[in-house]
């Protein structure tokens, strides 16, 4: 069969083919060059990558407990389910979403965490679903074969014992928002962590979160961890783990029991806020803020919906009303006019006046409550005697009425820092001028019976009222007593702040202090009809308005009603301040509120019937506390 | 001489050495890749490995003129088992390339390619024209390709369908065509490249494509393999991670480590040198394929040769081109070194005719 072959023709073609063949290998070796050696470096990188996997290590967030040391916020055991991006196409999201029966509302903001950690985070394990419940977690284990890259990881939740109470001093958490991440130089927070948002919570943050811990491990191409020697060899000289260090400890000034008596009187009336001080030290014994939010439900589990129906309840369940909204104090300011008529001696004590129910100035009428007849200071107080005030507003004069308001604190924020604390306003004649409107003396009538454009939040009224108490000592409210360490060491006690001390003429504050107990012990007082029996108790009645009446467009509110007190006379202990939002009038509402308030502290078993004993306000820390 | 004599006597020691050698890179490397999770491949390559040395024995001995006579029935049965791939085949991932035969699976499109050398080279051996060949020449011979490539093309099997069209190039380029024959048909494959495109291109090919032009348009999905075997390679560095050790294999990033992406694990595992040593074999392979071919007596011969190095070279260059990432994801499997029944009875029976014609150069 053999034909003849044109040899030398051939001969030419196949040294052709040889050198395609050698120049083709020729550009392999070029890009195996490029790849293992010229790029080798950075590959080994990439691949490492790959397989290394940092988990972080979640810290326990300190405990909070109240000034008795029962626990109000600690931790409960939940399931987190964590994934790193990479491992999660999909096919197996979707698989995933549906076997959990994850809401849509909670299942596109997971679909979204993944999308937006897939380009940056791609090896870091990424928390997809807070908090599984029992169902869920037992889906999750039958699925592992077929899910091996999502993990059930069990983790401490945050957990709000008592519920709603002390909802706004307590506050809530909510996960690191993209901004957060984004402003946070120091690293101190990691993706889906949950942070502070409210409250102590937020306030404390730093002393609270602990530092975060890592573990790093060597994970195959489906996400699984191994754990073989080999595997193991890879981390290399790598720390494999830094543990966890848990958050500091904190220890409330706030009583359980007292808190929760405060927040039943509030419950009468739609909404409202009160605190209870510690007249000797400024610490807050109670602070109710009403309606409240459920932490728990606030933190990491909201949903849009319920955050909707929180934040269009007309009540404002998300306002601290003790520190972060502005109101006229109505009478209860009047202390503050009558201290500065007689201590700058423009009036005395005993200067009469007659109240026919109003009073003439300019072309206004100004309105009292009633017709008091012939009144002076002592009764114009117990009896809220507005045209008693307005007579004394004239002599006293806006910028004094304003020197001494601020003296006591009123018209700034107390330094708490909590909850974005508001100031309040104490208006003069220069911010009148300011402003541009000609001052009118009308402006000072107003402001001496806590009207106008004076404004001030129940913490400032009752840092005032625990200074009258105490003799003119006013304190910066405290909030937490002690920071301690999680093995229960005291790592920054607070000692109570003296923010100032003020002079007042002893006369001047006997004959105060006897109207406010006149308020409440007087027949004609305003306040006489919530007296305890047995129980000295100092306060006074305010009857705020909030818009004025005639104002024919606007729909005419309730006054807001306020109750400021102390007790027990003899030997002050604690202040206590009441507002109700539109409550109306004062010795009708918030007056009772405060009595009970004051009743339920002194005694306990008493006010509060069905609940167990409580353990001495001042009793020190020990039965409630975790080990 | 019988056969076996003969091969005694004459037997090729370069193309012997080069086929033990990659052989054993090929098994060393399948354990590698697959001691984490079975050894059942290893155990089932070595079975491959006995019957195709068999093979190889077979086509080494036989008398090269029974593949002569026999090439066209034997065409005839690859199309025929094509066809069979089509009406009754096995589907996997969605193509349909496989045939039930005694419990094994067996891939037809693989012999075939051997089988299309064989009957081209029968054509050329007979086609009276000597020189300067026109269209009217290559007619033929592009219709005894056009049937399995169609015939592939169906599974759908881009990669085997691209191999044997550039077979059958490779072959025709040794054969003198007329400067105007060639420039028309590269005009063809031009003019005709939008019809493939839109006709015969399935999405998931054009999405490879894609993503081969632009890695990062999909980093999860199709690039994700291509991504995978580039870091495999490159993070073998200059000497590898050493044997065994190979991370992006041993904790499976590596796609299909065994069949179509195994010189990714070896060069992860060997590094540069390793792998240019590798490739270095290869070269040689397909030289002594060329020289052989370069010293054939008849046109069977050396179209045989050249046939069957065209093979083993662009199989070798679109595996390694593909795990580097140098051109789209195609599965090809490398010679020798892939695992696979058919891959590896393809191979042998090629060596083995490479081995035939050694023999018989210098038998005469």
């Amino acid at each position: 069969m053999a034909t003849p072959v044109n040899i030398p023709e051939l001969q030419r073609r196949y040294a052709y083919l040889v050198v395609f063949v050698l120049l083709v290998f020729g550009l392999l070796i070029g890009r195996l060059w490029q790849l293992q050696v010229a790029r080798g470096a950075a590959y080994r990188a990439a691949a490492a990558d790959n397989y290394l996997q940092e988990r972080t290590i979640a810290a326990a967030r300190g405990a909070i407990f109240d000034r008795a040391g029962r626990l109000l916020v600690g931790v409960r055991p939940s399931f987190d389910v964590y994934a790193a991006p990479r491992f999660v196409d999909e096919p197996a999201l979707e698989r995933f979403l549906r076997e959990l029966r994850l809401d849509p509302e909670r299942a596109r903001a997971v679909r979204r965490r993944v999308a937006a950690a897939r380009a940056t985070r791609r090896n870091q394990r990424l928390l997809l679903v807070r908090d599984i419940d029992r169902d869920q977690l037992a889906q999750l284990e039958m699925l592992k074969p077929e899910l091996p890259a999502f993990d059930a990881v069990a983790v401490a939740q945050r957990h709000y014992l008592h519920g709603a109470v002390a909802a706004h001093l307590l506050g809530y958490m909510s996960e690191v928002t993209a901004e957060d991440l984004a402003h946070d130089a120091r690293g101190r927070f990691q993706a889906g962590q949950l942070v502070g948002r409210y409250g102590v919570e937020r306030l404390y943050e730093d002393q609270l979160r602990g530092v975060t811990g890592v573990e790093r491990v060597v994970v195959d191409a489906h996400g699984r961890r191994r754990h073989e020697s080999w595997a193991a060899a890879l981390l290399g000289g790598q720390p494999r783990r830094v543990a966890p260090r848990a958050g500091n400890t904190l220890v409330l000034t706030i009583d359980l029991e007292l808190q929760r008596r405060v927040e039943r009187a509030l419950r009468r009336y739609a909404s409202g806020a009160a605190v209870v001080l510690e007249v000797e030290t400024g610490r807050v014994l109670a602070t109710a803020s009403y309606p409240a939010f459920d932490a728990n439900l606030l933190t990491g589990r909201l949903t849009p919906q319920q955050a909707r129906e929180l934040l269009d309840d007309p009540g404002r369940p998300l306002l601290d009303k003790v520190f972060r909204e502005n109101y006229f104090p109505g009478s209860v300011f009047k202390v503050v006019t009558a201290i500065a008529a007689v201590e700058d001696g423009i009036a005395s004590w005993d200067e009469h006046a007659t109240c026919k129910g109003w009073h003439a100035f300019g072309r206004r009428v100004f309105r009292c409550s009633h017709t008091h007849g012939k009144v002076d200071l002592h009764r114009a107080l117990a009896e809220s005697c507005n045209v008693y005030f307005y007579l004394l507003a004239e002599r006293v004069g806006l910028d004094r009425l304003a020197r001494y308001a601020r003296l006591f604190g009123l018209g700034a924020t107390t330094g708490v820092g909590l909850n974005g604390e508001v100031g309040g306003f104490i208006p003069t004649k220069a911010w009148y001028a300011q402003r541009g409107r000609p001052f009118r003396l009308g402006f000072t009538l107003n402001a001496a019976i806590g009207q106008g454009s004076v404004k001030v939040t129940p913490i400032q009224v009752a840092a005032l009222y625990a200074a009258l108490a105490n003799g003119g000592r006013l304190y910066a409210p405290q909030i937490v007593e002690r920071i301690e360490t999680p093995a229960g060491e005291t790592l920054q006690p607070f000692q109570p702040r003296l923010r100032r001390g003020i002079q007042l003429r002893p006369e001047t504050l006997q004959r105060l202090r006897a109207a406010l107990v006149a308020v409440v012990e007087d027949p004609k007082g305003t306040g006489h009809e919530s007296r305890i029996e047995g129980l000295s108790v100092a306060g006074k009645t305010g009857t705020a308005q909030v818009i004025r009446r005639g104002f024919a467009t606007m729909r005419s509110l309730e006054d807001h009603s306020w109750f400021a007190a102390y007790a027990p006379v003899e030997a002050p202990q604690i202040a206590v301040v009441v507002l109700i939002e539109n409550g109306g009038q004062a010795a009708k509402v918030a007056a009772p509120v405060a009595m009970e308030i004051v009743r339920s502290y002194f005694a306990p078993a008493v006010a509060a019937p069905g609940s167990t004993t409580a353990p001495p306000p001042r009793a020190g820390r020990g039965a409630g506390r975790k080990p | 001489m019988t056969g076996w004599g003969k091969l005694r006597a004459h037997f090729d020691w370069p193309l012997g050495i080069c086929m033990v050698v990659l052989v054993t890179v090929g098994l060393a490397n399948l354990y590698s890749a697959t001691a984490t999770t079975t050894l059942t491949l290893v155990r089932q390559q070595l079975g491959w490995l006995v019957l195709g040395f068999g093979v190889f024995l077979v086509t080494a001995t036989l008398d090269y003129r029974l593949f002569y006579r026999l090439a066209y029935p034997l065409y005839g049965a690859g199309l025929l088992a094509l066809l069979l791939v089509l009406l009754v085949g096995k589907s996997v991932n969605a193509s349909q390339r496989w045939l039930e035969l005694f419990g094994f699976a067996i891939q037809p499109s693989e012999p075939m390619k051997v089988l299309l050398i064989l009957a081209l080279a029968k054509y050329l051996h007979d086609d009276p024209t000597v020189e300067e060949r026109t269209l009217r020449h290559v007619l033929i011979p592009f219709l005894l390709v056009l049937a399995p490539v169609v015939l592939v093309l169906r599974q759908p099997d881009l990669g085997t369908a691209l191999l044997i069209l550039l077979l059958f190039v490779s072959i025709m380029l040794l054969t003198k065509l007329r400067l105007r024959a060639v420039l028309t048909l590269l005009l063809a494959v031009i003019a005709a490249s939008p019809l493939i495109w839109s006709y015969v291109l399935r999405d998931y090919q054009k999405r490879r494509i894609y993503t081969f032009l632009d890695p990062s348009s999909d980093p999860g999905g199709s690039g994700w393999h291509s991504r995978q075997s580039i870091l495999a390679v490159g993070s073998g560095g200059w000497t590898g991670k050493g044997y065994l050790q190979g991370t992006q294999n041993r904790l499976h990033f590596l796609p299909e480590r065994w069949t179509d992406f195994p010189f990714a694990v070896w060069a992860e595992e060997w590094g540069f040198l390793g792998s240019v040593a590798l490739l270095a074999v290869y070269v040689v392979l397909v030289l002594l394929a060329v020289r052989l071919a370069s010293q054939a007596r008849d046109r069977f011969g050396a179209v045989l040769c050249v046939g069957v190095a065209a093979l083993l070279f662009w199989h070798t260059v679109f595996s390694i081109g593909m795990v580097t990432g140098t051109i789209p994801v195609v599965g090809v499997t490398l010679p020798f070194v892939s695992y696979g029944g058919s891959s590896m009875m393809t191979t042998m029976c090629a060596t083995g005719l490479l081995m035939n014609a050694s023999v018989r150069r210098s038998s005469y």
